[in-house]
Parts: C-alpha cells; structure tokens; sequence
C-alpha cells in the first residue's frame, strides 16, 4: 500500500513535464517507471518441501496451509479466511510435520525449507472427524429437512411442494422422480414416514406429504392416458451405452433399478415369474388402495417409453439361471425378486386346513379369483403390517362375516397403525398385545379357531419397540373358519442353489449383498430391495433398487466400485433455495384431507376409496410447506467436511431400516448439551441462524479487519461461547454497513443473504394527521396530496387511478432524476399536480360525474 | 494465605528481598544484555509459569527479533482458584520483582515493561507501585537507568476477568485491552507478541529469581535442586493437611517431603491422593508420593504438571471421580472459546465425567474418554485445552475402581433394569 499512497498526483507530474518540455509519451513512460509497484516483490527466496511425499516449491514466510493449497493439497478448514492471517480456531487444517510431537496447525505454521509433512495421516483425519463430530453434537439445526432425511429415498419434499403451490405439477413431479420414478404409486401405498417428521406440526398440522405428490404424479398419468404427453423425465437422458442389463423382478425395486438405468443409457430387460409386471405392487396390494390398469400400468409406461422391455412368466431358477443370463450376452445382473415366503406362525396346528399364506391370499384376490367358501367365514388375521391390513380390507370385501386382526405388540408400534382405523371402520375389528399358540382343529383338521395368549411389553429390543412376552394365564380362544398368516415374509433363495456360483445368503435367509455397492459374491450380480433388507416398504426397495442401479452403472462404466458411495452421496438431490414462505409467525391452517367414501359404500367395492385433491386443493396444502431446508446446502464447508470424513447422519446411522443407531444431527459419541439460539431475521439483508453458527470466527474477523465495523465478536466464555452481535444486539443496532462480507464467509449457513419477502402495509387513515411526511418523502410518489386537503392512496390490486395513463404523463421526480430520466430543474413543477394534468389518470367511470 | 516455615537447607531465594536493592541490576547494566541472557542460560534458569522455557533463550530470541519497539511484561495473573504463590511473592519481594522485570527490559532492550496483575490484589498493586515511585525518584527507573543513559518506563496494569488472562499470548491482548482469547503459536510472543511487537513474557517468580542469580551467580543457582531444572518454586499446600499456605521448595524434592514440611496429612485423616497443578493437575496416589520429584519431569512421568503450583492433600472422605467431574466442568466453564475441541470437547469430558459420577455411564464411557481426551490434547491451542483432560485420565488411572462404583450401585439399586 505504501507505494500507492506515495504515488505523485497528476498534477504535480504536469508541472514537472512543463519544466524539462517532455512529450505525452514520455511522461507516460516517466509515470509508469517513476511509480513503484504496490505490490510485494515477485520473488522471494524459493525453497523445497515434501508434502505427501512429493517436493514441492514453497516461497518464504508462505505457511504450510498456503504451499498446500497452491499446489491443490486439500487441507479441510472451516475458520480459514484467505483474505487473513490464519486464526487457529478450528483446529481442522492439522498436519504432520517430521520432527514435532503434536500435530501443527497448518494456517499458521510457516513452511520451513526440506521439512515433511504428511496431511492425511490416519491420527489427523481421527482429530479432524473428532471435531466434527464435536461440532455437530452442538449445532442444533439441518441440513436436509426432517421430512427429507426421514424419507428412505430422500426426495426433495420442499422442491416438490413449491412447484405444486406454483401449479407446476409437471415440474413436481420430475424432481420427485429424481429419486422415486413412481408419484402416483407412493402417492397410494406409501406409509409416508416423512410427514411424522413434519415440522408444520409445530405450528398446526403436519402436511399431507404423500397426497401432494399423489396429486402430481396423477396429473403426469393423466396427461399421458388422455394426450400422449410422455411423463417428465429427471435428467438428461444419456446415449445408449450398448450394455444390456437383465433386472429379475419387477417389483418397485427391480422397477426403480430398471428406470433409472434406462435413463443411464443402458439395455434393459426385465424378467418378471408372474403374467403381468409389478410384483408385490400388483399382486400383494389391493386393487382399492393401488388401482392397477390407471395407476400401475400407467406409472410402468415410463419404463416401456425408455425402451425397457418385460418378459413375464419366467422365474429364476425356474426357467432360468443367474449363469444363464451372463451366458445370454447381459452385462450385468440385478435380482430384485422380493420376499414371497410368509414365515411360519411356529404352532401346533398349523397344517390344518383352512390355515392360509396371506399373500397367497392376497394374489388369488388380485388375479380376480375367488377363495372358495370365503363369503360368510370369520377370519382371523395375524400380523400388523400392511399385508394384515390388505388381508382384512380384502376379506370385508370378499364378504367374511366376521374379520379379527391380532397383533401381539401395541397399536402404536404397529407398522400400519395408521390403516386400523379405517379397518374397524369397514366392520373389523382388532386385538392388541396377543399372539397365537395353537391352532383348534376339528376332526377333519379343519380350523375351528385359535387360541392366544396376551402378551405384556418388556424392554425395548434393537427397533426401539418393546418386545413382547406371553403372560401366561391369559389364554382365550376365539373361533373361526380361516386363519389368515401375514407376520412377515422372507425371500425364496433356493434359486441359488443352481447356476449361481458365488452367491451366498445370510444367516437370516436373505440374498448377501453389500450395503453399497450392491454386489453378491458373484461378479456382475447385484442384489436390492426385500430380497436383499426382507421385507420393508415400498419406499425403501425403491430406494434400494435406485442406489443399485447407480452402483450398476458405475460398475458397468468401470469405476472403481469402492468410490461408489461418494458418488451416491453427491447423487441425491441438493434442495435449491427457497423462499417461498418465511418460517415464523404463521398462520394456523388445518391440513386438506383427502374425503374417504362412506365406509358402508367401499367395505363391498374394489374402487379406491378417497377422493382426490383438486387443483386448488392441491395448490394450497403445498403453499403450508415452511420450506425448512437449510440456505446453505450446496454452500456449506461443514457439509461437505462431514460427509468426507462420515461424520453425516446418514452413516452414522448403522442400521437405519431397524429404527436403531442414532437419530438425529446432533446425536453422536459425544451427544450431550446443546444450545438452541433464536434466530435474528431483523435485519434487511442479513439473516442470522445462531443455532447453525460453529463459532469458527470468520465473520468476527472479516468484519473487523476487512471491513473494520466490528459488529460481530465471541461472546460470553466455555461452551455457551457464541459468535454474535454485541450483547446479542439486533444487528440493525450494530455499526452493521450491510456489506455482505459476514455471510459471504460463513462456512454454514449461520449467516445467509436474506431472502426477500413481499410486504402488504396499511394505512390507518383513522389515526392520519394529514401531516404530509408520507407524501414528502415517497420517492416514487406512490401517496399524494388530493385537491381538498386529503391524503389520497391507492391500491395495485384495484387501481383508483389509470396507471396507462398515468405512464402516459411526463413528471418528473427524485426518482426518474436518480433513474437519468430527466434534470433536476423541473422537478420542482413535476412535485405540483395541476388538476388539468391530473384529470386524465381518473378512470371513465370514477370522472366527474 | 500464609508463607509455611520451611525445613532447614532449603533455600529461600524467590520470597527474600534482595540485600542489596538494585545491586543485580546494576551487575546486568554492566555486563550487557547479551551477557545477562548467557549467564541465566549458564545457571539453567527455566521460566516458572509452567512452560518450563529456558528464560534466557527467550530473552535472546525477544532481543534479536528485527521489529521494534521491544516490550516485557511480568505475568501476575494467578487465576486457579486457592493458589496464592504469586500473590505473597509480591508483597514480600516486590524489589526483586521489579529488579528482575527492570533487567529483563534492558537485556532484550525494550524502554516500556508492565506488570499484568489481578486487580484483587490490591496490597501488592499498592506495594510494586510504591516501589516504583521510589526506583523513579531515586533514578533507577526512568529516563535514565543508573545512570546508563538507558530510558525504562516500568507500569502496573491491573486487569479483571477471565482465569484465561493467567495464559501469555492471553494476557498480551488483555493488556491490549481486547477479548482475552490465546493466539496460535508460533509465532511466539518473542516475535509477534504485546500490540504484534517482540515481547519478553516472564512469570513473576522467573522474575524474581533472576535478581537472585544475578547477585549471586549462576553456579551459586545451579547447586540448588534439581540440576535439569535448578532453583526453587512456590508451593501452595491446602487440602487435608495439618497446616496449609505457601512454600518455597527446592525443584525435585518428593512430593512426600513437601507434604511432610506442611506438617503431614491433618490429624486423624490419611492421605489418599495429592492433586497437583491446580484445577487441571492430576492426582498422585499415596503410594507414588515418595517416589515423584516435584520437577517438569517428574511430575509428567505420573501424569501431573506444576502448573500454578497448587498441592491439594486429599483424604479418604473424597471422591475422586466427583472431584475430577467438577474440576474438569470448571475448566470447560473457564475456556474462552476460540478452538472447537476446548469449547465443546472439555464439555463433552466434564459430561462424561459426570455420567461416572452418577452412576450412567455407558460400556463406551472410558474408550470414549480417553479418545476424547486425546483429540482434545493433541489439537490443543494452549495449555489450558491441553491439561483439561489431566484430572480425568490420572482418576482413571489411579482410581478406576471409583469410577465404576456409582455404575454398581445403580444396577444393583432402584433402576435396575435400566440399560443403555
């Protein structure tokens, strides 16, 4: 700087011109070498280091931070600001150097010639991830949505909403199939865990989540049956790769999978054992809950449109082998064949007649049959997920006289507790906290009924729910003709035995596959959904089969498989910003209900039973969406840093489909205190999220040396130390200039642009003292004096006034002065309305009468 | 607070005036700074704040950084709590204070030295700036040194708040009048130190030994103590003892022998553990107690540091994991802030600390523990984030089974069931 403030002034290097009669160019020349440079030498004395055992160049007074970066060495930090020296806080930017006992900090340690230096040492990432994790266990705030983490897919919920409340539903439902390629299906049959999670459900009502994307993805079926229109797709779709991939089961994994390699550029086929592609969708899911030709069929379209191709009616092992398919040209394999065998209640009697697999059940009532002598028994129902409840729904409607469901955990730990109601009220009824111990037979062993016994809750198992033990005295009986099985299912691997070398199965009879990369033990088969989890939701094989077909197409790219599950991290979507609804102060605004048919009307039809949105109705349930995804995303250092070093929820989360590990952001090894801070949104262009602050200093420190206001500092001391305002003042009260720098350097988003928010005002005309100020300071002259003493204001959404003529009308004020429109000169006169002038902006109708 | 009757043959150098006043100042003017620096590198002279520093190297570094003006500051700020060592070597050697102080400035040669003091300390506020007036009028201080020509502004700066200020880098930007948080070494103070300027930062009873050796020569220094680590510190023994205040202990003798000039453990009591170094020290069992030197050395071998100098005698009726819960809460509460694992990881340990104490501790508990405790030590900023863990690792060392009590009585008790 010095050799800028020294720089003569013009003037002067004019004066000296005159005296020695030099010519321009001369003087120009003169200026340029008179002039010392402001900047620091050019070369300062050069020297070798190692890092990472490579030599390189590093200049004098550079520290180690700086030769690593200059010589793309990803060193992480998070208080590192380039603009200034280095800070030291967040202990991040550690590194091995040859020679020192502890770890140096690498922003302020200068490099020393021939020194070494490790960055990547298994210690070092081991303090870094310990300080993550030391950060996230304080910071009380997220990166996706709750809605969003809790979803097995991770849709971008919010995206989706704000395109429907922008009527966009096309446009929904394409970011919705970024990662679920079927709207309209999971608009029906899922369980929606994300709305359980909503936080709109602190203010009144969670959203209706799933009837939003359901609303969607029914307007894309419906543009497809009646114009032809192809359904969106989720991105580009890529050249044809040439490799065939055979997907065996059609189901929503083997579904998902095909789509999305489909929309990768490959070849795909499916194989399907069934006459008609779906699997459990099709024959394990009521036609009143998933209509099968409108929805179903449909929703597959977006799969025969991409080119894949169904061959039903051949079952692997069956009619074809796992070898064969190699053999047959497919470059790769993916068994997506679900969970078909129904486990066994494990009781005397069990062989009797009249004891039936629930899917079984449910598949001959799908293909259209009939059960024989269905009419007029009473059934019982086992289990308490969703295949007991299509069980029961599916006997009221084949016409049982008496329908029993026995569950033996509570309601609330029922995986479809959210159905029963609706069950009992079809005519069912249900018992908790029971479970059978023998099958009653008659002499023909037939079923006359089943014995229980209650069951009272212990400690929680590994799901969290409490298990349930027999309390024995407490038998009863209850009679019956049938006795439906639907306590789960397993997957029928004895396709594994032939032309499937290498293939291997868990102790719990599953398809052994890797968690990530998907792959069995044999090359080129990968393995997802039930078969691989046993049996979950439609949502998570839906997932599953998109993970896998990612990790196929890496493998069919040939990719290393091991970077897999970085790439799958950095394919789910990254919410964009959004602002479509400021978070607090809402309104309280029940959630629209879809209106179920009376329960006496659908108890005997197959129709589905709720009457859909409309669109206005659809419109503003996705309007309550408060839009809680973090600004930041996309932007935020401490995102990318935790992912890098598995610090992020989702791998901490070792066993997500069990419901165990940890639950949220902030619970980790070292979960304990936190602070929750309110956030400050008073100023006007700087929003302040306290809670996702990780006291790095940045802000402190830019704002005092950069821009030299100070408005920010560490305040208080220990571990309620925050970085804020003074005396956590609103930043309004602090020497803020609204320059912007804090927010530009935060690592997270503590510290955010603020996204605009339109604001109606009204005007008190009671309280009007006719002073004038308003009128005087307006610079757009939006209020006016009128002609008889009276403040007269308007309205944009009923104009008093005619605005094309009042554009019309040459005036000039402050504002077309700033804008270069006109000269100052006659604004004075543009101030003065003459009611000559004024007259014309009147609409007809309001003139002089 | 009280100076203890020391046994015979130990030395008193640190909390006895000088005979003569200003008679090691005027040797040091004579001898030329350069000199001054060699001759406390000779006698071994290490700073007593606890970084165990040689002070004349330091001195030499100050002095031979390129920026000026050159500044010292005495280190006053005792801020562990029931640690008094500074605060009676100034009200009893004052001089030899400001002795030392005056010859530290002219050796690395800066025109400007302060006294960062606590405020509550007004006796010996009022003292040092007594003895100041008086060096002033009588020419020692001043515009011209004894007569040398050499210009030397001593002041007394009073200073308020955190416990952090005690910490050198801290106590620079608190003089500075800014938020009391350590900056990253290096570079040291002796570079970038008081206003970014070389600084010379000497603990007060560094200081006061160098008027010492000054009068009475660097063999005479090295004969006492520990030859790795000569001279004498201040001991302040409280806790379950017959007698409790501060003593002037030659470095290396045994913690038993400290403990013995206090009169030994208080009547009808044993001693169970000493706590040594303050509210980040570590325990030393009974049984170690004969066998550790109270040296840099010694006491790290056991998992202790001198510290402030605090020497706290427990007995049975304490519970150590209780104890160290509360002292490592303490030292979380007293953190500044700036780094992540002293803000949130001496929390996280004081939290499991206390999950021990109430009996809730985890199977992960101690892995967790000392894992902790190492991240935190080994990405330390200062030493306040660096000792935090002391308290914990050397009760888990010494005293496991205590931890573990508490778990035992509550699976057996009322929550049994209850698991984790």
């Amino acid at each position: 700087m010095a050799g800028l403030m020294e720089r003569p002034a013009s003037g002067v290097i004019a004066a000296d011109a005159t005296a020695v009669q030099t010519t321009p160019e001369s003087q120009a020349l003169e200026q340029m070498l008179s002039t010392r440079s402001p900047q620091r030498p050019q070369r300062t004395p050069t020297f070798y280091v190692e890092i990472d055992g490579k030599q390189l160049e590093a200049f004098e007074g550079q520290t180690i931070l700086e030769v690593c970066r200059a010589n793309g060495i990803e060193v992480p930090t998070l208080c590192y600001d380039p603009k200034l020296p280095g800070f030291g806080a967040c202990r991040m930017c550690v590194v091995d150097v040859d020679g020192c006992d502890s770890p140096q900090i690498s922003c302020s340690a200068k490099a020393e010639p021939a020194a070494v230096i490790a960055t990547q040492t298994d210690r070092l990432r081991e303090i870094r991830r310990t300080n993550l994790e030391l950060i996230f266990s304080d910071h009380n705030a997220y990166c996706l949505p709750p809605c969003q983490n809790k979803c097995p897919s991770h849709i971008d919920i919010p995206g989706f909403l704000k395109a429907n409340a922008e009527s966009q539903f096309r446009e929904s439902a394409r970011i919705f199939k970024r990662t679920i390629p079927f709207p309209s299906i999971l608009g029906r049959v899922c369980p929606a865990p994300c709305e359980d999670h909503c936080r709109r459900d602190e203010v009144d009502e969670a959203i209706a989540i799933r009837d939003s994307h359901r609303y969607a993805g029914d307007q894309v079926l419906k543009s497809m049956w009646d114009e032809g229109i192809d359904p969106p797709l989720p991105f580009e779709l890529q050249p044809k790769t040439g490799k065939r991939v055979a997907v065996v089961g059609s189901g929503p994994a083997g579904a998902s999978a095909a789509y999305y390699l489909l929309v990768a550029g490959h070849d795909v086929t499916i194989f399907e054992k069934d006459p008609e592609p779906g699997g459990m969708l099709r024959y394990g899911i009521p036609q009143y809950r998933l209509p099968k030709i409108e929805v179903l069929d449909g929703e597959y379209q977006s799969i025969t449109r991409l080119g894949g191709r169904f061959e039903c009616g051949k079952m692997l092992g069956r009619d074809f082998t796992t070898a064969d398919l190699k053999a047959q040209g497919y470059d790769a394999v993916i068994v997506a064949i679900g969970c078909y065998d129904t486990n066994d209640l494990g009781i005397p009697g069990e062989d009797a007649e009249g004891v039936i697999d629930g899917l079984d059940y449910l598949h001959t009532a799908a293909l259209g049959l009939e059960y024989p002598n269905h009419e007029g028994s009473r059934v019982v129902v086992v289990g308490g997920g969703y295949t007991s409840m299509d069980c029961s729904r599916t006997s009221i409607r084949l016409g049982a006289k008496e329908v029993t469901l026995v569950y033996r955990r509570d309601m609330k730990d029922m995986p479809a507790a959210d159905e029963v109601h609706e069950m009992i009220e079809e005519g069912g009824r249900a018992i908790f906290q029971a479970g059978p111990i023998r099958v009653i037979v008659d002499e023909k062993n037939r079923v006359k009924g089943l014995e229980f016994i209650r069951m009272q809750l212990g400690a929680p198992d590994a799901s969290g729910r409490r298990r349930p033990e027999p309390a024995p005295g407490t038998e009863f009986i209850i009679e019956c003709d049938r006795i439906l099985k639907a306590i789960g299912q397993g997957p029928d691997m004895t396709w594994a035995s032939v032309g499937a070398d290498g293939i291997a199965t868990t102790k719990n009879g599953r398809l052994k596959a890797d968690a990530v990369t998907f792959q069995t033990g044999r090359d080129g088969v990968f393995g997802c959904g039930d078969v691989r989890n046993g049996a979950t939701t439609v949502v998570a094989s839906v997932a599953d089969g998109r993970r896998c077909a990612y990790a196929a197409d890496a493998y069919l790219q040939g990719l290393d498989l091991g970077e897999i599950r970085t790439r799958q991290t950095l394919a789910e979507p990254q919410p964009e910003f959004l602002s479509i609804v400021p978070f607090t102060g809402e309104m309280k605004e029940p959630r629209r209900r879809m209106i179920a048919l009376d329960a006496d009307e659908r108890k005997h039809d197959y129709i589905q039973y709720e009457i859909p949105y409309s669109k206005s109705e659809a419109m503003a349930e996705s309007t309550r969406c408060l839009q809680c995804t973090c600004e930041a995303i996309g932007f935020c250092d401490l995102r990318r840093l935790g992912i890098e070093y598995g610090t992020t929820l989702k791998t901490l989360e070792k066993d997500h489909l069990n419901g165990a590990g940890f639950r949220s952001i902030t619970e980790n090894r070292w979960t304990g205190a936190n602070h929750d801070y309110v956030r400050d949104d008073s100023h006007a262009f700087i929003l302040r999220e306290p809670s996702r602050c990780i006291d790095c200093g940045r802000c402190a420190n830019v704002c005092a040396e950069v821009v030299g206001a100070a408005c920010y500092d560490f305040m208080r001391t220990g571990f309620d130390t925050l970085v804020t305002t003074p005396l956590d003042m609103s930043l309004n009260e602090s020497p803020c200039v609204s320059c912007g720098r804090c927010a530009e350097t935060c690592p997270t988003g503590a510290l955010m642009p603020k996204p605009r928010i339109l604001t109606k005002f009204e005007v008190d005309e009671s309280r009007c003292i006719l002073c004038g100020i308003c009128v005087d300071v307006c610079p757009y002259d939006a209020l006016r004096s009128g002609f008889d003493f009276e403040l007269a204001h308007t309205d944009r959404s009923e104009p008093m006034i005619d605005l094309i003529a009042l554009a019309k009308i040459e005036r000039t004020s402050e504002a077309t002065f700033i804008r270069g429109e006109s000269n100052w000169e006659n604004t004075v006169a543009g101030r003065r309305h003459d009611p000559a002038r004024a007259l014309p902006v009147l609409p007809s109708n309001l003139r002089a009468k | 607070m009280k100076q203890l009757s020391a046994p015979k043959g130990w030395s008193r150098l640190l909390l006895t005036p000088p005979a003569i006043p200003w008679a090691a100042l005027r040797a040091a003017i004579a001898a030329g700074g350069a000199a001054t620096a060699q001759t406390l590198i000779d006698a071994g002279m290490r700073g007593r704040g606890g970084g165990g520093f040689l002070t004349g190297a330091k001195w030499r570094a100050t002095a031979q950084s390129d920026a000026s003006p050159k500044y010292v500051v005495a280190n006053a700020y005792e801020s562990d709590p029931a640690v008094f060592t500074n605060r009676l070597l100034l009200e009893k050697n004052a001089l030899g204070v400001i002795e030392g102080l005056a010859i530290a400035a002219l050796s690395v040669g800066a025109r400007e030295a302060m006294i960062g003091v606590r405020a509550e300390y007004s006796d010996a506020i009022r003292l040092l700036e007594s003895v100041i007036t008086s060096a002033e009028r009588e020419g020692v201080l001043g515009a011209s040194v004894l007569g040398s020509g050499r210009e030397l502004a001593v002041r007394v700066i009073p200073l308020q708040g955190s416990s952090m200020i005690g910490e050198e880098t801290v106590l620079l930007k608190a003089l500075a009048g800014k938020r009391g948080q350590p900056e990253q070494t290096p570079p040291y103070p002796s570079e970038v130190g008081y206003l970014g300027k070389p600084t010379a930062v000497n603990n007060v009873a560094t200081l006061a030994a160098v008027s010492w050796i000054l009068t009475n020569g660097a063999d005479a220094f090295k004969q006492i103590g520990d030859p790795a680590q000569p001279g004498t510190v201040l001991v302040q023994v409280s806790g379950s003892t017959t007698s409790s205040g501060v003593l002037e202990v030659p470095t290396g003798t045994s913690l038993a022998e400290i403990l013995a000039a206090a009169g030994g453990p208080a009547r009808g009591t044993t001693i169970k553990a000493l706590l040594v170094g303050g509210p980040s020290g570590g325990f030393v069992p009974a049984q170690l107690l004969a066998s550790t030197p109270y040296s840099c050395a010694g006491l790290a071998a056991v998992g202790a540091h001198i510290g402030s100098g605090g020497l706290l005698a427990l007995d049975g009726s304490v519970a150590i994991p209780e104890l160290a819960a509360m002292l490592t809460r303490w030292c979380a509460d007293e953190a500044c802030g700036k780094t992540i694992p002293c803000r949130i990881g001496t929390r996280r340990l004081a939290e499991i600390g206390q999950r021990f104490v109430d009996g809730l501790a985890g199977p992960e508990d101690e892995s967790r523990l000392h894992a902790l405790a190492a991240d935190v030590s080994d990405s330390a900023l200062c030493a306040h984030e660096r000792l935090t863990p002391s308290p914990l690792l050397t009760g888990m060392r010494y005293f496991k089974h205590e931890f573990y009590l508490a778990n035992v009585e509550q699976t057996s008790g009322a929550v049994a069931g209850w698991s984790k």
